[in-house]
């Protein structure tokens, strides 16, 4: 028989099957799969299968089926085996299959699972979307969404953008993901405060230490992340920027809180933005070269004036 | 987009699959089939991303499965008729199985991702089905992580966007005026776009550039503005999501930099073809750089924490630019 045949003749015998079955009881039913003269190689080939359906999260209990617990028994209970019932229209199990293909992990299996609660037959997975996001599998990700979602207490090998490395101890609060990255956030434990972790500069998967500490009340993940080229949180003042015709209309555009002022005579923008004293901004309005000034406040300005000096300087 | 062909972020597994994978397979399929009688087999391939033969192999399997004592009435009941699918007798298949718990954390993270990804036509439908998901799982698959993860910085429209699918999927040649951060300058230019697709953070459109004459990529953000051409062009089937974002060409010049700390996320950022760790803490790259005016831009981003060990003249670019900037502050 083959092995297929004789895994779904197993699923679906103990299934259906009212009360667990002894290996005996299996063996004289699927005679054919297990019916192998030789006891102990046909029960190695059970175990075998077993392990099998244990591997693909079929959950096989063992039970004693006698008062005296000598006697052993296979069971899969139907209220931990189906899915629960979930229906999706379409256009959702078209936007999960496109999330699906975007990790080429484990979500495609989830996904399969539940196409049975799909609404309609679907025209093939040709929807919109498929092919558009670049990704693959990450398990760093992976081991990171785990910590999190169990709130769980990791330690990982990491290196900071400025290039020190070292083994990070976090309880796993939340993840984010930004532009394009995904950042652990939690309480790292040597240090005694929130950090955010990119998991691209985790040297390897976070393994896991046992249970962490709780979230604090209100906790927010994206609160930890850096917001945008100025620094980290929500940003405390505005700033005035204006930009130069090439550059004006895209130049806001990765901002949240960008705001046109005014378009002044001489074709220049003037554009508001999110202010947080610091080097940060400074730095992106000189990105753009002569293309930009900055207006306000006069220390953002100062701080400009300073770094082209320094720039100068060093040349 | 259209599905071009061999350019798809996976080509179908080839080696013979394993028993567990293809059991794993068919506790889905099943119950899918179940659940939609009829379904035309090449539909039910491409869902199941298998061949059509792969597909009929393992429902060939299900003819001798069912209940004991295996009589025919007991069987499987695998009908396949006009190209379509029907299972009967196997109402214990009517549902799938249970999402493991890693399963069920990879696709709520990967479908968190997406959601949140801006210009995306799925995204809402997503977030729905994200919601479904959640609630129909609930904790004790996912634990708490629908309410701890979190995608930021997504919801701004992205203009343009529809104009170049829509241009890409009818082959139509386009005229494009472009922010080139290369060469800092704005350049009119006729494109062919192929495809458009969204990587760290940013959507891009490939195609084929006339003004270079050669494959270029765009990044949506830096179009000003789109006009159709009415011209028709021939895809060159150019790959799309997951090439490198840095294609490099003959005529790169080598850039060599060294970083301090402050400065490392270059070497993150950009496409380098060496890193070296220097013995006072900095990091020296080589980056390939066909243009040189976006390197101007860069350094003087970064200022003195990074420090140009070639090409020569670069200096001398940097400090012309900086002369410039300062003029602007009096």
């Amino acid at each position: 028989m083959h092995p297929l045949e004789r895994l779904v003749n197993l699923v679906a015998l103990l299934l259906e099957s009212p009360r667990p079955l002894t290996f005996d009881e299996i063996k004289e039913k699927l005679s054919e799969a297990y019916g192998h003269p030789d006891v102990n190689s046909a029960k190695r080939m059970f175990e075998r299968d077993k392990d099998v359906l244990r591997d693909i999260g079929v959950p096989i209990e063992v039970v004693p089926v006698d008062v005296w617990e000598a006697e052993q028994g296979y069971a899969i209970r139907k209220d931990t085996y189906y899915l629960p019932e979930i229906s999706f229209d379409a256009e959702e199990i078209s936007a999960l299959l496109v999330a699906a293909r975007s990790g080429g992990d484990e979500s495609t299996d989830a996904v399969r699972k539940l196409l049975a609660g799909a609404e309609g037959i679907l025209a093939g997975p040709a929807g919109s979307g498929l092919g558009e996001v670049a990704g693959g599998p990450d398990p760093r990700l992976a081991a990171a969404g785990d910590a999190v979602a169990a709130s769980r207490r990791v330690r990982f090998p990491y290196r900071t953008a400025r290039g020190e490395s070292s083994e990070r101890t976090v309880d796993a609060y939340g993840l984010v993901v930004r532009g394009g990255h995904w950042y652990l956030v939690g309480r790292d434990l040597d240090r005694g405060e929130i950090r955010s972790f990119r998991l691209s500069r985790m040297a390897a998967e976070p393994t896991d230490l046992g249970e962490g500490s709780a979230a604090p009340e209100g906790f927010r993940a994206s609160d930890h992340v850096q917001a945008g080229p100025w620094g980290a949180g929500e940003p405390g003042s505005a700033a005035l920027v204006a930009f130069a015709p090439d550059v004006a209309w895209w130049a806001p555009k990765g901002i949240a809180a960008a705001r046109v002022v005014r378009t002044r005579e001489d074709g220049w923008t003037e554009i508001s933005v999110p202010f947080q004293p610091g080097e940060s901004l400074a730095s992106w309005v000189l990105s753009f070269g002569p293309d930009a000034e900055a207006l306000e406040p006069p220390e953002l300005r100062e701080e400009v004036v300073r770094r082209l000096e320094a720039t100068l300087a060093a040349l | 987009m259209p599905p071009s062909e061999g350019s798809g972020p996976r080509a179908p597994r080839r080696q013979a699959p394993r028993a567990s994978d293809r059991l794993r397979r068919l506790l889905a399929l099943v119950p899918y089939l179940i659940r939609h009688p009829g379904t035309p087999v090449v539909e039910a391939a491409a869902l199941f991303e298998l061949s059509e033969r792969e597909l009929l192999d393992d429902l060939d399997r299900l003819f001798l499965s069912g209940l004991p004592p295996y009589g025919p009435g007991d069987l499987i009941d695998v009908e396949i008729q006009d190209g379509r699918i029907w299972i009967r007798m196997a109402d214990y298949f009517a549902r799938p199985l249970r999402l493991t718990r890693s399963e069920a954390l990879a696709l709520y993270l990967r479908g968190t991702a997406l959601a949140g990804t801006p210009g995306l036509a799925v995204a809402p439908a997503l977030a729905s089905a994200l919601d479904k998901l959640a609630e129909g799982l609930g904790p004790e698959t996912l634990g708490g992580l629908p309410e701890r993860v979190d995608a930021a910085g997504g919801g701004r429209e992205v203009e343009q966007l529809g104009l170049l699918r829509q241009a890409a999927a009818d082959h139509e040649r386009l005229r494009i005026e472009y922010y080139a951060a290369s060469t800092a300058e704005i350049t009119v230019r006729d494109i062919d776009p192929e495809g458009v697709f969204f990587d760290l953070g940013n959507w891009y459109v490939v195609g084929w550039d006339h003004r270079s004459d050669s494959e270029r990529l765009f990044r949506v953000d830096r179009i000003r503005s789109v006009d159709g051409t009415g011209a028709r062009f021939e895809p060159r089937g150019l790959p799309g999501a997951g090439r490198p974002l840095y294609t490099p060409s003959r005529d790169d010049v080598e850039v060599r930099l060294r970083l301090a700390p402050e400065a490392r996320w270059v070497a993150e950022y950009y496409e380098t073809t060496e890193q070296v760790e220097l013995e006072d803490g900095r990091l020296e790259v080589a980056l390939p750089a066909g243009r040189l005016e976006w390197l101007e831009r860069l350094l003087l981003r970064l200022g003195p924490g990074a420090e140009i060990v070639a090409p020569e003249g670069l200096k001398d670019r940097v400090r012309e630019l900086a002369v410039r900037t300062r003029k602007r502050y009096g």
